[in-house]
């Protein structure tokens, strides 16, 4: 159990920014998750923390004392890979031992942890069995007993989960995650599933281009968004143009008055699918005044069992999605028939009109 | 925020990088150095000239050689093409009995020694064969095998299984659906040949015909035996060496510019062409051999069976006539074990210098073609990728030329202080290494990184996670690589030449001299060991190699 502090880290490939100025702090037991799409920096940022590249600048601390200038082999951070990284010349029982024989504890001790352990991961029976004799899942659980045992100070994950079938996927996680916690090793885990990182997380930090864009707790991260890469990354939302009108604040689509008070230049408001209910034939003035509502312009509807999708267009041609149950009215609208979203006010966020616009 | 560079410290990786290639640097780039300056330099004067170009390009003695070069070269080439291709299409495309017998010959063929095969055929066809004479005991005086057309058969016969595995590598490769479709648009079995099949495999043939062409001209053993006046540059070299010693080897040096030179543009030339012809195929619809019947299945087998039957008569011969009963050089009719008896009392030698110096060599080569292939596949620098690069140095430098670079280098102003027991084991090292990196190399393309990195992680050194996790996976490689290397240390014969001493006489080296005496005799007894020791790998290469032909070529 360690806590990390990451300052100022940099991490360069001739001319390519792959890490820039990442500064984190992960307390003592935290599963902290770096979420962000493919390319971002993720698995940089990881094997950095483990030694396998070296940064261009910047510290990395386990518990107080400096590790960035370790050579990987003495760093004490253990990982569990995306292709597993199982020894396939090695029986499971050598595979979990590889570690504590590097670390030559005494032969009984071994034997006795590596069965410990692999009760644990649930692969009691397989002691024996050589690596190619182990599905998928099992060689990834002999890869986290293997990171395990050595008790280190940090567990390092990198998308161990993504060369899985969804069901084993979803059941791995919630294991991981008890494993986790029982042991209360900190933890930090890269994936690009939103749902993964949303599900198990203490921490949920969301990176894109290299930089870090917000790290807060899923429930944070989901209902206040930073800024409109991580409102659009993490869910699905949509983004309306907001115009000023007279002093206020309307959005262009539609002319509802959204808000008083929001900074000079272009802002747009952000709304969820899932807040937006569809109203066909209802008078909109009928509403209260704690919610807006846009006219909009049916474009399809898309039937999915649990919900359904409903895709629009705005009277200035802007799409809009909306999800809801299920409703046989809804379902059997016409192609381009009228119609009303309405969302309550509290629900709207606004953002600075730009990829990485922050919220305000 | 304050920008604080990470202290550099050169990882482990990083020395052996720097170890590797300052080894490289001085056996194989100082020596190819020093051969290319000395040809610029006036023996006489020392000052910088191109008076020995200028000699190599007017007298006719080196210009014959340059031309007869390039034609034993260029028509050896050939044959084995006109061999090679008609083997692996034939053993391919339809159904062969004894297929496996086919590829199994052709490998011993490709790894027994050409001069082997040199002077067996002296034996069949020379002014005293046993066919020349049969002939001419019934009045009929057919030509001997002495001379162009002669040093041309060797290398036909010799060097075609690298065109016949290759191409037929690329030929099961072919996706059946192309020939299909030429011939649905109307083309015959033969069109269909040419002008879709033969394309398709271009690149393979080309890539077995450079090889080829590359070994014809560094060959020294084939037209020293078979020659008798027709001289090629690799015997110019060694007479000229021979005839300089004591001074600058300056025209020995001089041809030897001029066959690498020959080699690098064959090399550039064949990846030129090759450079816009890159098919990617998918293996959807695999080529099926079809089943010949009548005159056809009877010729094609007759032709499959025949030539790797000729290709493999030289061994046999050589074999045979080792335990012919024979009285000095003289075969007395009859068998005996003479030959062998007098290994034991004139060669014991040339036997025990050829095991300790290919087991040395070997050894070296083991050791460091694995950590070689790690820093080529492993590591991405420039250092990785020059090291690369240079593997394939040696297969086109000439023996006799790497040999002339290693006397100029090493003996040149500290006489002796390295002996030739060292240099020979240093040039087979050097020479050969390839072979094992190339090996070691394949397997560790397909181990997957992680594997080290986990290990590392797990506490484990760079060394101990190469000794524990990549050593035990790329095994199979290392052996192979090693096997290969052992055959072709020990069957070594023109760099040999140069650095052998009375101490330091090497098994090929012997077989030499006794042809060029007349002792075939005990130069059948010796090349008869050569050539088990040399089945006996090629066995433990077929145990070892998950694709027991690619091992080969
Ligand atoms: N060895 C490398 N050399 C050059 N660029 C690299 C290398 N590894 C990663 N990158 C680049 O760095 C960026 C971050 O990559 P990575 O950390 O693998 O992203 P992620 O794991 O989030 O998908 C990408 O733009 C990638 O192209
Ligand atoms: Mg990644």
């Amino acid at each position: 159990m360690a806590s990390v502090e990451i300052s100022g880290l940099r991490k360069l490939y001739g001319d390519v920014v792959a890490l820039s100025d990442i500064s984190i702090s992960i307390p003592s037991g935290t599963f902290y998750t770096l979420l962000g799409p493919s390319g971002c920096g993720k698995t940089t940022l990881l094997r950095t923390i483990a030694g396998f590249h070296q940064q261009s600048a910047g510290q990395i601390a386990v518990d107080g004392s400096s590790i960035e200038h370790l050579p990987a082999h003495q760093r004490d951070v253990a990982m569990v890979f995306q292709d597993y990284a199982v020894f396939p010349h090695l029986s499971v029982r050598d595979n979990v031992a590889f570690g504590l024989k590097q670390r030559r504890i005494p032969a009984k001790e071994i034997t006795r942890q590596v069965e410990e352990v692999l009760e644990v991961v649930e692969l009691g029976k397989f002691v024996d069995r050589m690596p190619h004799e182990l599905s998928g899942g099992q060689q990834q659980r002999v890869g986290l007993a293997r990171a395990i045992v050595v008790r280190p100070k940090v567990l390092l994950m990198d998308e161990p989960l993504s060369n899985l079938d969804a069901r084993l996927r979803v059941d791995l996680r919630a294991e991981l995650r008890r494993i986790q916690r029982d042991l209360g090793i900190t933890t930090i885990y890269v994936t690009h599933d939103q749902e993964e990182a949303l599900a198990m997380s203490d921490v949920v930090c969301v990176m894109e281009g290299g930089i870090i864009q917000q790290a807060a707790t899923p429930l944070d991260v989901y209902l206040r968004p930073s800024n409109r890469f991580v409102a659009s990354f993490v869910g699905a939302n949509n983004f309306l143009q907001v115009g000023n009108f007279k002093g206020e604040c309307v959005l262009k689509c539609c002319g509802s008055s959204v808000s008083q008070h929001l900074p000079a230049g272009p802002v747009v408001c952000a709304l969820r699918p899932e807040d937006i209910s569809v109203k066909v034939d209802e008078d909109p003035s009928s509403l209260l005044n704690t919610e807006i509502s846009i006219p909009v312009q049916i474009k399809e509807v898309s039937f999915i069992g649990r919900e359904m999708e409903i895709f629009a267009t705005t009277d200035n041609g802007e799409a809009i999605k909306a999800v809801g149950r299920s409703d046989s009215k809804v379902i059997a609208l016409p192609v381009d028939s009228r119609a009303w979203f309405c969302v309550e006010r509290q629900n709207l966020s606004f953002f600075r009109d730009s990829e990485l616009g922050e919220r305000v | 925020m304050a920008f604080s560079f990470p202290r550099h410290r050169p990882d482990f990786w990083t020395w052996i990088t720097i170890s590797i290639v300052a080894v490289l640097c001085i056996l194989l780039i100082l020596p190819i150095l020093r051969v290319l300056t000395l040809g610029f330099i006036d023996p006489d004067t020392g000052s910088l000239t191109l008076d020995n170009f200028i000699e190599v390009f007017t007298r006719n003695y080196y210009l014959n050689g340059l031309k007869n070069t390039l034609f034993v070269g260029a028509l050896g080439t050939l044959g084995a093409c006109l061999i090679g291709i008609p083997l692996a299409f034939f053993t391919t495309r339809f159904l062969i009995t004894g297929k496996t017998l086919i590829s199994t010959l052709a490998i011993l063929v490709l790894v027994s020694p050409p001069f082997i095969s040199a002077y067996a055929w002296i034996m069949m066809m020379g002014s005293n064969g046993v066919i020349t004479n049969f002939f001419g005991g019934i009045g009929i005086n057919i030509p001997t095998i002495y001379g162009a057309h002669g040093i041309i058969l060797v290398f036909s016969l010799k060097f075609f299984p690298f065109i016949f595995l290759m191409t037929q590598t690329a030929l099961t490769a072919v996706n059946k659906s192309f020939e299909d479709a030429a011939e649905n648009l109307g083309c015959s079995p033969w069109q269909r040949f040419v002008k879709v099949t033969l394309p398709l495999v271009f690149p393979a043939v080309s890539t077995g015909a450079i090889i080829c062409f590359v070994l014809s001209i560094a060959d020294f053993g084939t037209p020293a035996i078979l020659g008798r006046g027709f001289r090629t540059l690799s015997t110019i070299a060694l007479s000229a060496y021979r005839s300089e010693l004591g001074g600058p080897p300056t025209m020995a040096v001089t041809v030897s510019i001029l066959m690498m030179a020959i080699s690098m543009i064959a090399l550039v030339a064949q990846r030129r062409i090759l450079a816009n012809r890159r098919y990617a195929s998918s293996l959807t619809n695999l080529p099926v051999a079809v089943k010949l019947s009548g005159w056809k299945n009877a010729a094609v087998h007759f032709f499959s069976h025949g030539i790797v039957f000729l290709a493999m008569l030289p061994s046999a011969v050589v074999v045979y006539t080792s335990f012919l009963k024979t009285k000095g050089p003289v075969f007395v009719g009859g068998f005996g074990l003479e030959s062998y008896d007098r290994i034991w009392r004139d060669a014991p030698d040339a036997i025990y210098n050829s095991f300790l110096f290919a087991i040395i060599a070997v050894t070296f080569i083991t050791i460091t073609s694995g950590l070689i292939s790690y820093v080529i596949v492993r590591r991405d620098t420039k250092a990785a990728a020059a090291i690369d690069f240079l593997m394939m140095v040696p297969y086109l430098v000439p023996g006799v030329v790497m040999a002339i670079g290693f006397v100029t280098v090493f003996r040149n102003g500290m006489p002796n202080f390295f002996g030739p027991a060292f240099l020979l084991v240093m040039i087979y090292y050097i020479r050969r290494l390839p072979y094992g990196v190339r090996s070691t190399t394949s397997s560790l393309r397909q181990i997957k990184p992680s594997l080290e990195e986990a290990a590392v992680n797990l506490g484990a050194t760079p060394l101990g996670a190469f000794v524990k996790i990549t050593v035990p996976l790329i095994f199979p490689g290392i052996v192979v690589g090693a096997l290969m290397g052992f055959i072709t240390a020990i069957n070594e014969l023109s760099s040999t030449l140069i650095l052998y001493d009375a101490g330091t006489i090497t098994m090929p080296v012997k077989v030499y001299l006794a042809v060029l005496d007349g002792e075939f005799g005990l130069a059948a007894a010796l090349s008869t060991i050569l050539l088990l020791s040399t089945g006996a790998c090629v066995y433990a290469v077929f145990r070892f190699a998950e694709n027991r032909n690619s091992a080969f070529i």
